[in-house]
């Protein structure tokens, strides 16, 4: 297992070279990122009816950096994500309570706009969900189209730009005509994280998207997330916890609708400091 | 229920513990060769500490194995890591104790030679071989400062019985043979790496204990 570079984690004299591998491709390990916050939580609680699903959840998100939610299934990893672009109040009889600061505006301000904060935020889910009747091209162009943009030269660009980000351009170039349904499942699972980075989002949360994708694909996407990151803050529910360790910069630990730990993900996965974190980790349950 | 790595990491701890056994009697072994001028446990020595070196290489093996397969985190990785270095400073004890038959086999007989300084230094590091393996087994870092202090203790005596063998050597009035002096400086300086390596094992279950790695002394 690879982790970045500690500056935290053991007392390593300043003038020790230390040859441990970033964690990401790109190199910027935690150090070298932005120590600017993105999306700042202060006591958020969420409900579905009187089930209090998240309880007081405080959490820092930095810019540019990838942080993983891990936990086990049931723990509020989801109901998060979802609070964090108001999909969690979509749900019935589902309600929220708390700060979610998006730079300096709390999205749940009353004159704050839900469409225009999920505009800022892409999301891709568990599942690959490319739109069924679209081809490839019409699934990446659907939210520029529904947004109103009718340049055509520049939704050819913003396609374009998009598969290249998702590094499926070279795979797809030639066939865009073809029906999104007709990729694999690692290639759909990159038109929808294309069809997301569409929408120029800031944030972009993923809800364990390499849960139904084999080795190759899944790595695929791990690669993808290290470059999306020097342009995006990305968010990642995984219960993986070897790709939590390979992709994230830092790692927040969910129990039972709690945040346990959170913290730079090789201090997490080296030396946590919770015993239920270090037992959640470790297999010992979950 | 059992996690499978539980299965490979009480492997792994079966064949420390069976090298710390070893190693420490394989030092035992060749202090007192050394004492009694007794030359035939040589054979038995080098098997031993061939045998030390065979099970470092297994331990190696399997933390690679293990790390590979079931890419373990937090105190399991910490406890795998710390074993490669704990398998090796065993490995170190054996080659040691080799070392010093090997200087009885090499200059001895050695019956004439003045060797309290050696017996006295040796007392002190079989002392802290004992207390290093005694804190892993115990998984207990507060017996890492009794190491350390009794390896400041090692390492004054060392370099103060090292100064009297070359004093010795200048006095006609006394017993003076280079082999003694020589081989003195040699076993000594042999203690002082096990002393060292004792110190190495504190360090790496202060690291399985804590997660902090611990400062160069």
């Amino acid at each position: 297992m690879l982790f970045n570079i500690l500056k935290s984690s053991n007392n390593r004299k300043p003038d020790t070279k230390s040859y441990s591998l970033p964690s990401s491709k790109n190199g910027s390990s935690v150090s070298g990122s932005s120590d600017k916050s993105k999306l700042s939580i202060s006591s958020l609680n969420a409900w579905f009816g009187t089930k209090l699903a998240l309880k007081n959840i405080d959490i820092e998100f930095k810019q540019n950096c990838v942080t993983a939610l891990i936990g086990p299934s049931g723990c509020g990893k989801t109901t998060l994500l979802r609070c964090i672009n108001r999909m969690h109040e979509m749900t019935p009889n589902a309600s929220v309570k708390g700060k979610v600061i998006l730079d300096d505006f709390d999205i749940y301000d009353k004159g704050s706009d839900p469409v225009i904060i999920k505009r800022r935020m892409g999301m891709v889910f568990q599942k690959p969900n490319p739109f069924p009747t679209m081809s490839i091209f019409d699934n990446v162009a659907s939210g520029l189209k529904l947004n109103g943009i009718k340049n055509k030269s520049l939704i050819k660009d913003i396609v374009q730009e998009s598969l290249e980000g998702a590094g499926l351009w070279n795979e797809v170039k030639n066939d865009l005509d073809k029906p999104g349904i007709s990729l694999s499942g690692g290639q759909q699972q990159r038109l929808c994280i294309a069809r997301a980075l569409a929408m120029q989002p800031e944030i972009l949360l993923m809800d364990e998207p390499t849960s139904a994708l084999d080795p190759l694909a899944s790595s695929k996407i791990e690669e993808l997330i290290s470059d999306l990151k020097k342009n995006l803050t990305v968010i990642i529910v995984t219960h993986n916890m070897q790709q939590a360790a390979r992709v994230s910069d830092y790692t927040a630990f969910m129990y039972l609708g709690e945040l346990v730990e959170f913290g730079q993900t090789a201090q997490i996965f080296r030396n946590p400091v919770k015993e239920l974190t270090e037992r959640y980790i470790s297999g010992k349950f979950g | 229920m059992t996690r499978l790595i539980d299965l490979g990491l009480n492997r792994l701890s079966n064949i420390i513990f069976d090298m710390a056994i070893l190693a420490e009697n394989t030092v035992i072994k060749s202090i007192a060769s050394y004492k009694e001028d007794n030359m035939e446990t040589t054979k038995e020595i080098f098997e031993s500490s061939s045998k030390l070196r065979f099970l470092q290489d297994e331990v190696s093996v399997l933390t690679i194995e293990l790390i590979a397969r079931f890419q373990p985190v937090a105190t399991d990785l910490r406890y795998i890591k710390s074993c490669m270095e704990i398998s090796y400073g065993f490995s170190r004890f054996g080659r040691y104790a080799y070392d010093i038959i090997t200087v009885l086999e090499t200059l001895g007989p050695l019956k004439l030679c003045d060797k309290s300084s050696i017996i006295h230094m040796s007392g002190i590091v079989l002392e802290m071989m004992k207390t290093s393996v005694s804190a892993l087994r115990l998984l207990d870092n507060s017996m890492s400062n009794k190491i350390y202090e009794m390896e400041d203790v090692v390492d004054i005596l060392y370099k103060k019985s090292v100064r009297e063998c070359t004093k010795i050597t200048n006095q006609d009035n006394l017993y003076s043979d280079n082999r003694c002096n020589i081989s003195s400086a040699l076993i000594l300086k042999y203690l002082e790496r096990i002393s060292d390596h004792a110190c190495y094992i504190a360090d790496s279950v202060n690291y399985i204990v804590t997660g902090v790695t611990s400062p160069r002394r």
